[in-house]
């Protein structure tokens, strides 16, 4: 108990004490400074009847659904192709990883240089010699969105890649000799015994992908502050906008609790839906 | 899920993050027994920023031998809204704090800064402020909240090289909006870069927007705040001439989002002929972005349809809303000792610009008074010798900026109407079809539930 009282200090004070306390603030009003008022569930009333945040949780579920659609098979089509590599798989898995080892900030400006709508930017230059684009990139209410899922995808793909490669380690070798002295070509392989082998972590990434897609905020903050034309506003975002920009922390908590209420639901559904997948 | 677990540190967490160390409001400065007043004062320069530094403390020591009676405690905390009210959780503002013009009308709403108005006419520095400028800092009922230490009022920034290269005369840049379409196309077409742009993002697109709609005669809010206004004629011309150049001319590039550090880049990279701003755009222009002095030009706010005014911009300086009186009284008299003794007393003007030349920051760039008029006109005098920016390409600038009607920013929620109007100014920016009555329609619904919660 003893040695367990520090890591539960730290739970309580960082973790749990802050989501109480949102809790609380959410059926507040306060500047920070002067005693509180209660309000009770006039913040959630305010911000479902915020024209933004119908719009917001739309954006929101829109990048989920392309992050799941390009971002959740990269990774798992890069681990298959990584694991099947004989000799320097690690520099490959290095490269891989890079990636994610470069802070996001800096990440992001880069792309941003990458994604110049003019004709002389550095995707446009480049697929102007095959005759393609100009293209707005992030300049388009239709393009912003999938321009920042590719970044998002390039950015986080490798950690996903390490923890499959992991995962495929564990994979008998005796059992793809096997299925090859069976006839079984790369395909049957993948799907037969590797795939099956995944079940369960894919599952679980499949969760924390959903859960993390869902939390958006840096890529839209530092890509377009939201824009065009609120085509990348994120309820993050607007959490962040209503907590630092308006000053209003009792809309900001208030809709953070919608958002965590939202993910739990997802997650219970998620668990319930996939509980006899994940075990063989 | 490294990225995913840090998102969700940064951002579901963010809000209740804030209130992580908050803990009953206590002042940052404190009474001593023998009646020393300590105050923390920020604005401090970073330590990479050595000869600013090694200044400020000079000024810092230099004030405590001259107030015994005080003790500064200085710290390199600037205005960040997030950290603002992170350290506002905790009890730790700074008593004195830089802030921008955009800012003190939100702080005033949520009650985050002290009220100055009795220390200030106690000390008598209330009658030497200029009341024009001023009032960015006064409530409704004209109680005083910030000191204004630098003033300036938005102009249009033009690209010398730019004007010349197209064959405009660069001492003359365009005084209306139907000028400034011209130029733009001009420059669009015998450059091939963009002749005009406007920032459109993170609230800078409906802070520009107000500008412009002011410049058209227009305005944003009415008196009091309780209705938005820009649902009018003037705004939507404003609107028809920003979708003309774009979409007619073509002489406003393919780039929609800019924020300001985005617009400031591209201009300096001589991408941008002209784009609104004010005269302390040289600093991050010239000093932080790379552009040849020699290239940058500032003009009066364009007009359309007569002489409406233009919006002001600069600094202001805060106090704590934990602060004691004692230590209201301490901060103005830093406040006049940092950042106002220049304009009054001739040798500080001296140290205070020689030191500026010394640190290589921009001196004498013109502005907007902050104090009586003649009193500003004696300062620029002492400075003269000093003066590093070239005053020439400011002229067409400062013959009419004197001159010009300030309108100060919506009375409320300004940052709150700004981020529903950014969408305003990117969808006419970025689809040619936009509907323009439609959408001030829309935003003037947003705006009305946004002033009435």
């Amino acid at each position: 108990m003893l040695f367990a009282l520090p890591v539960l200090l730290v739970f309580v004070v960082f973790s749990w004490g802050p989501i109480v306390k949102g809790l609380v603030m959410s059926v507040q009003q306060t500047n920070l400074i002067d005693p509180v008022k209660w309000v009770g569930l006039e913040n959630f009333r305010y911000v479902l009847s915020d024209p933004g945040v119908g719009q917001a949780a739309l954006n929101t579920i829109w990048f989920t659904l392309l992050a799941l659609l390009f971002g959740f098979p990269v990774p798992v089509l890069l681990a298959m192709f990584l694991s099947e590599l004989r000799g320097r798989s690690w520099l490959y898995s290095t490269l891989a990883y890079l990636p994610v080892i470069t802070p996001p900030v800096v990440a992001i400006l880069l792309w941003r240089f990458f994604y110049d709508p003019s004709p002389s930017g550095m995707f446009n230059t480049i697929l102007g010699t095959v005759g393609l684009g100009p293209y707005p990139w992030l300049d388009s209410p239709s393009s912003a969105m999938p321009s920042i899922v590719l970044e998002a995808t390039w950015a986080g793909a490798g950690n996903a890649v390490i923890i499959y490669l992991a995962a495929l380690t564990s994979v008998r070798a005796d059992l793809y000799e096997a299925a090859e002295l069976d006839g079984a070509g790369v395909v049957r392989r993948v799907w037969h015994v590797m795939l099956p082998h995944l079940r369960g972590v894919l599952l679980l990434m499949l969760l924390l992908q959903v859960i993390g897609t869902m939390q958006l905020f840096t890529e839209p903050l530092l890509f377009t502050g939201g824009g065009p034309q609120g085509s990348t506003m994120t309820i993050l975002l607007l959490i962040y906008n209503y907590a630092f920009v308006n000053g209003d922390y009792g809309a900001a908590t208030a809709l953070s609790v919608l958002l965590a209420l939202a993910l739990a639901v997802l997650s219970a559904v998620f668990q319930f839906a996939t509980r006899g997948w994940s075990t063989e | 899920m490294n990225r995913f677990a840090i998102r969700c540190a940064a951002g579901l967490s963010v809000p209740f993050l804030l209130v992580a160390c908050s803990s009953a409001p206590s002042s940052t400065g404190s009474t001593g027994s023998d009646a020393q007043v300590t105050i923390t004062v920020g604005d401090r320069p970073s330590s990479s920023d050595a000869a600013n530094r090694a200044s400020f403390d000079k000024r810092v020591a230099d004030f405590e031998k001259a107030n015994p009676d005080i003790k500064l405690n200085p710290v390199e905390t600037i205005w960040d809204a997030t950290t603002f009210q992170a350290q506002a959780a905790g009890g730790q503002l700074p008593d004195v704090l830089n802030v921008p013009f955009t800012e003190p009308q939100g702080l005033i709403a949520r009650k985050q800064v002290a009220d100055l108005t009795k220390v200030l006419k106690d000390d008598g520095l209330m009658s030497e402020l200029n009341p024009n400028v001023l009032k960015i800092a006064q409530d409704q009922s004209g109680n005083v909240f910030a000191v204004p230490t630098a003033a300036y009022s938005v102009g249009l920034v033009y690209n010398r090289e730019l004007f010349t290269k197209a064959g405009l005369d660069p001492n003359k840049p365009p005084t209306t909006w139907d000028e400034v379409r011209q130029d733009a196309k001009q420059i669009a077409q015998k450059t091939g870069q963009a002749g005009y742009a406007q920032m459109t993002t993170n609230n800078t697109g409906g802070w520009m927007f107000a500008t412009q709609t002011y410049a058209f005669g227009g305005s944003i809010e009415n008196e009091d705040g309780s209705q938005a206004t820009f649902n009018d004629g003037p705004s939507k011309d404003a609107l028809q001439l920003l979708h003309d150049m774009k979409w007619v001319d073509k002489s406003m590039g393919q780039a929609v989002l800019y924020d300001i550090d985005g617009i400031s880049k591209a201009f300096a990279a001589g991408k941008i002929g002209m784009f609104m701003s004010a005269p302390d755009a040289y600093r991050t222009l010239v000093n932080v972005n790379g552009l040849k002095s020699s290239a940058f030009g500032i003009g009066p706010m364009p007009q359309q349809g007569g002489d409406h005014g233009t919006l002001s911009g600069g600094s202001v300086q805060i106090v704590s809303p934990n602060a004691t009186d004692a230590e209201k009284t301490a901060a103005i008299k830093w406040i006049k000792f940092n950042y106002l003794n220049k304009y009054v007393n001739q040798d500080a003007a001296v140290t205070s610009a020689k030191a500026g030349v010394a640190g290589k920051l921009p001196v004498g760039t013109p502005g907007l008074p902050v104090v009586a008029a003649d009193q500003w006109a004696t300062y620029q005098g002492w400075i003269k010798p000093y003066v590093n920016v070239p005053l020439d390409q400011f002229a067409p600038y400062t013959k009419v900026a004197a001159d010009q009607k300030i309108i100060p920013e919506p009375p409320v929620k300004a940052q709150e109407v700004y981020a529903a109007l950014d969408p305003v100014v990117q969808t006419v920016l970025g689809n040619a079809k936009a509907d323009i009555p439609a959408l001030l329609t829309k935003a003037a619904g947003t705006v009305n539930a946004k002033l009435g919660r």
